[in-house]
C-alpha cells in the first residue's frame, strides 16, 4: 500500500468533511494552497457556482420557480455538483437538518429554495442575525404554524421547537418560557395569509403556478405586552428574545455540540443530549468559548473547529458516515456528469431519495438521524449500487479522466497493486484498511489488470480500471467520510 | 393528462384561421403535461395533441413552433434533436433532424421561423449557430458560428417580410441581424437593465413598420426597439384573470374569496431590483417570458413559462 503524506491526508479529510470530497487533482491545487488558507477561503468566500441559476431556468423552469420539490431538490443537487463554495453547501446541509422544514407542509417549492439560500448566504454568520431571518422565514412561518399564532391566541408550535430544537435543547427552559417566547412572536406572519394557507393546504397551482410568498409583520396582531423569559421581563418582541436565547450558555453548548456532530464525529442522536454528556467535552468547550468570544459566530466557530486538532486527528478521519446527498454530491462531481444542465438531474436527485434523504423533504422536525441510522439493508445497497454505477460509467467525462490518469506513465503495464494505488489516489487520496486494500489487489489481479498491454489495448485496460473504480465506490472508506 | 391550461408553456404559433398552438414543456416527474394546446383568442378550447416521447408526434424538450403556409404546426425538440410536424388539427405527420455538430445536424434547436419561401430557419442553439433547411428538413447553410460576431446559445429565431434574420443572442445578451444569405449586419443591444440593453434575450419578433419586439428573458419584460434599435418603450406585464382562471374560481370559492382580500400587486421596492423576485411576487408582470410572436393584426403575444400563460397586447399608435 502506497504511503500517503500527512498533509495530504489532512487536506482529503478537510474536503470530504467541508466539501465533498476532491480528486487527485483538484486535492494537489489546494495543498499548494496551504491548509489554513483553504480553510479560511471556505469560510470567507462569497457563494459561487459553476453552473449559474439562468443556465439552469433555462433547461428547467421549474426548478426556481414556485413549483414542487421536486424541481427545488432537483435545483439543490445542482448546486452540490457545481458549487465553488462547498461549504456554503455543507453548512445549507447542516441547518436544514437543524432547522428541518419540510415540503410536506410547505407545498411550494421556491420558499423552500429561498429559505436555502438564506442559509447559504447566511449559515456562517451570527446564530443571532441567522435566528432572525429564520423567525421571519416564510416556509418556517408555514411549517411550524407561526402563521396562526395571534394576539391573545397563541400557537406555541414555533417558540417549542425555537427552543428545543434550534437553540437551547430540552430541560434549559420551562413551559412558561415556550409561552412567552410564542407570545413574543405574535404577528410574525406572511402577506396574503388566509390565501397563501389555502392554497398550501389545496397544494393548488391556479390560476397561475404558486404564488411566492413574502414576509410581513403584522403589528396588530402582535402582543405588546410585558413577557416573563428565562429570568428577563420586558415588552419583549422576537428580537429581543432571539437576544436572549443567544446569551445562553446552553445554546453556546447545544449549537457546539451539533457542530462537532456534523463536522467531526456522530454525537448520539440529539434527543438523548440532555441524559449523555458530550464524547468530548474539551472539544465542545472550545467550540463554546469561541461561540462567545466571536459573538455567536458560526464562521468562526467553524474556522476554529477546522483547525482544531481534535478535528485533525487521525482517530476521526473515514468515522463519520457520509449522508446521502454527500455522498451523490461526491460522485457526481466527480463523474463530472453535469458539466451543463441535463434531464438525469431528476433521476439522480430521486437516488438520493432511494438511499434515504429526500432533499428538502426530512422525516420530522428533528431532521435526519445521521450516522449509522442512514445504513439499513435498502439504502445501502441504493449506495453502493448509486456510487458504483456512476463511478463505473466510463462514459462519463470525470471518470475517463481518472482512467486515463492511472494508466499515463505506466508503459506497457501495470501491477495489481500501483493499479489499486493510482485508484485509490485519483478518488481523493483513499485510506483504506490492510484488509479492503488486499481484497482490491486481488480483485485487480483476477480481472486480468496486471496482464493487459496498455499501450495496444487502451479500451480494455480503460474497462478493467473502471471496473476496479465501481468496486473502489462500494469499499466503507469511500462510503464514509 | 387532458384539458385546458398549460404547463410551462414555451412558446405559441398563431396558425391557420387564427387558431393559436402553445406547447407545454412541463417538467421531469410531470411528463404526461407535456403537450400542444390549441386554442382561439376568445379562449375557445379545441383539445390538445402531442406527448412525451421519441416516436412520430412526440418530444422531449419541445422549444420553438413555426407554422407554414398550409397551417401545419412545427414543433423543435432540443432534447430529440428534431423538427415534429403536425397538422392544423394536431395529427402528427413526420418529424426529422439529426444530432451532431456537422452542416445540417443538430445539437438543441430552440427557436425556429419560416421565411416567405417556406424556408426553416433553426436556432441550433448548442451548435451556436441558425441553420436553414427546407420545411422537409434539407440542410440548405447555416451560419452564426464564427468570427468575433459568433452566437452564443442563441433562442429565438425571427425572418421578416423582406428576408432578414434576427436572432435572439441569448449567451451574448443582444439581438443579432443577418441578411437572406446570413451575412452579419449588425446587433444590438448589450448586457444590463437599462433602456435598450438585455439580460438573455429568449425571443425576438419584427413587425411591418420595423418594430422589433424582443422578450428580454432576464429582466422579465419585453423590450421594444425601433428598426434601428432605438429603445422605444419597455413591458413588465400586466396580465388579467382569464376566461378559465375566472371559471376556476367560480367553481373554488374556497381560493377565490381569500384572493379577493389578498394584496397581489405588493411594492416592488422590497424585492431588491431583482426583476425574477418581483415577478415571482407580483402575478401580473411576467415571469419567464420566452417567445414573442405577432399575428396580422397588430397583436403581440408573449409566452411566458413560468406563469404559465400568454399575455396578449394589441400594437397602437
Amino acid at each position: 500500500m502506497v504511503t500517503t503524506s500527512p498533509d495530504v491526508k489532512l487536506m482529503a479529510h478537510l474536503l470530504r468533511r467541508a466539501g465533498f470530497g476532491a480528486t487527485k487533482e483538484q486535492l494537489d491545487q489546494y495543498i499548494s494552497i496551504g491548509y489554513e488558507k483553504v480553510v479560511d477561503s471556505f469560510i470567507d468566500t462569497e457563494d459561487s457556482s459553476r453552473i449559474n441559476d439562468a443556465l439552469v431556468r433555462r433547461y428547467f423552469p421549474d426548478q426556481s420557480v414556485t413549483h414542487d420539490t421536486t424541481g427545488a431538490g432537483s435545483y439543490w443537487l445542482y448546486r452540490l455538483v457545481s458549487t465553488d463554495s462547498p461549504l456554503r453547501e455543507k453548512i445549507a446541509l447542516f441547518w436544514h437538518n437543524v432547522f428541518a422544514t419540510g415540503y410536506t407542509k410547505v407545498t411550494n417549492g421556491k420558499p423552500m429554495s429561498d429559505q436555502l439560500r438564506m442559509f447559504r448566504s447566511h449559515g456562517l454568520a451570527k446564530l443571532d442575525d441567522l435566528l432572525l431571518k429564520l423567525s421571519r422565514d416564510p416556509a418556517m412561518i408555514i411549517w411550524l404554524d407561526n402563521v396562526d399564532n395571534h394576539n391573545g391566541a397563541i400557537n406555541e408550535n414555533y417558540g417549542r421547537e425555537l427552543l428545543e430544537l434550534f437553540s437551547m435543547g430540552v430541560g434549559n427552559y420551562s413551559e412558561d418560557d415556550i409561552k412567552e417566547c410564542s407570545r413574543a412572536f405574535t404577528g410574525w406572519s406572511i402577506a396574503n395569509s388566509d390565501y397563501i394557507k389555502q392554497l398550501a393546504v389545496r397544494n393548488s397551482i391556479m390560476p397561475y403556478g404558486k404564488l411566492a410568498w413574502r414576509y410581513e409583520y403584522k403589528e396588530d396582531d402582535h402582543d405588546n405586552g410585558e413577557k416573563t423569559f428565562l429570568g428577563h421581563k420586558g415588552n419583549f418582541n422576537g428580537e429581543e428574545i432571539v437576544k436572549i436565547i443567544c446569551e445562553q450558555p446552553a445554546t453556546a453548548r447545544f449549537i457546539s455540540r451539533h457542530l462537532y456532530h456534523f463536522f467531526v464525529a456522530d454525537e448520539p442522536p440529539v434527543p438523548s443530549w440532555p441524559y449523555k454528556e458530550p464524547q468530548d467535552l474539551e472539544a465542545i468547550s472550545i467550540l463554546e468559548k469561541t461561540y462567545f468570544d466571536s459573538r455567536y459566530d458560526i464562521g468562526e466557530m467553524i474556522r476554529v473547529l477546522l483547525n482544531s486538532e481534535f478535528f485533525k486527528s487521525e482517530t476521526c478521519h473515514y468515522k463519520k458516515i457520509k449522508s446521502p446527498a454527500e455522498l451523490a454530491g461526491n460522485v457526481l462531481r466527480t463523474t463530472e456528469e453535469f458539466g451543463t444542465p441535463n434531464i438525469r438531474i431528476s433521476e439522480r436527485n430521486s437516488q438520493i431519495t432511494f438511499m434515504g434523504q429526500q432533499l428538502l423533504n426530512p422525516p420530522s422536525v428533528e431532521g435526519w438521524h445521521q450516522g449509522l441510522e442512514w445504513i439499513e439493508t435498502g439504502s445501502l445497497t441504493e449506495r453502493v449500487n448509486f456510487a458504483s454505477q456512476h463511478l463505473g460509467d466510463l462514459s462519463k467525462p470525470g471518470v475517463r479522466r481518472i482512467v486515463q490518469n492511472v494508466i499515463d506513465d505506466e508503459g506497457e503495464s501495470i501491477s495489481a497493486e500501483v493499479c489499486v494505488d493510482k485508484c485509490l489516489d485519483q478518488l481523493g487520496a483513499i485510506q483504506t484498511s490492510q484488509y479492503i486494500y488486499d481484497t482490491l489487489v486481488e480483485f485487480a489481479q483476477e480481472n486480468g489488470i496486471p496482464s493487459i498491454n496498455l499501450l495496444k489495448d487502451k479500451e480494455k485496460a480503460a474497462k478493467k480500471i473502471s471496473e476496479l473504480i465501481s468496486v473502489i465506490a462500494s469499499v466503507p472508506e469511500f462510503q464514509q467520510s | 393528462m387532458d384539458g385546458r391550461g398549460f404547463m410551462f408553456p414555451v412558446d405559441t404559433t398563431i396558425g391557420k384561421d387564427g387558431r393559436m398552438h402553445t406547447v407545454s414543456r412541463a417538467y421531469a416527474p410531470a411528463t404526461a403535461q407535456l403537450r400542444i394546446t390549441m386554442y382561439d383568442i376568445d379562449s375557445e378550447y379545441f383539445g390538445i395533441y402531442g406527448g412525451y416521447g421519441e416516436g412520430l408526434g412526440e418530444f422531449r424538450w419541445p422549444t420553438g413552433m413555426a407554422s407554414d403556409q398550409n397551417g401545419n404546426v412545427y414543433v423543435s425538440d432540443e432534447l430529440n434533436n428534431r423538427i415534429n410536424v403536425f397538422s392544423h388539427e394536431g395529427d402528427p405527420i413526420k418529424y426529422w433532424g439529426d444530432p451532431g455538430s456537422s452542416e445540417g445536424e443538430l445539437n438543441g434547436p430552440s427557436g425556429i421561423a419560416f421565411d416567405s419561401d417556406e424556408n426553416l430557419f433553426v436556432a441550433d442553439h448548442m451548435n451556436n449557430r441558425i441553420q436553414k433547411f427546407t420545411k422537409d428538413g434539407n440542410y440548405i447553410f447555416s451560419f452564426g458560428d464564427k468570427g468575433q460576431d459568433a452566437l452564443n446559445m442563441p433562442w429565438g429565431v425571427f425572418v421578416s417580410g423582406d428576408g432578414f434574420v434576427y436572432a435572439a443572442d441569448w449567451g451574448n445578451d443582444r439581438i443579432v441581424k443577418y441578411d437572406s444569405s446570413g451575412d452579419f449586419i449588425r446587433s444590438f443591444g448589450s448586457r444590463g437593465s437599462r433602456k435598450g440593453q438585455f439580460k438573455n434575450p429568449s425571443g425576438v419578433a419584427v413587425d411591418k413598420d420595423g418594430y422589433i419586439y424582443v422578450t428580454d428573458w432576464g429582466n422579465e419584460r419585453l423590450e421594444i426597439l425601433d428598426k434601428n434599435g432605438n429603445f422605444i418603450e419597455s413591458l413588465r406585464g400586466q396580465a388579467t384573470i382569464s376566461k378559465w382562471a375566472d371559471e376556476y374560481f367560480d367553481g373554488n370559492y374556497e381560493e377565490a374569496e381569500p384572493r379577493s382580500r389578498s394584496n397581489l400587486e405588493p411594492d416592488p421596492i422590497q424585492f431588491g431590483g431583482v426583476p425574477h423576485e418581483e415577478s415571482a411576487h407580483i402575478e401580473k408582470l411576467f415571469w419567464g417570458p420566452t417567445s414573442v410572436k405577432l399575428d396580422n393584426d397588430g397583436k403581440v403575444y408573449v409566452t411566458e413559462s413560468n406563469r404559465h400563460r400568454v399575455q396578449i397586447y394589441e400594437r397602437t399608435g
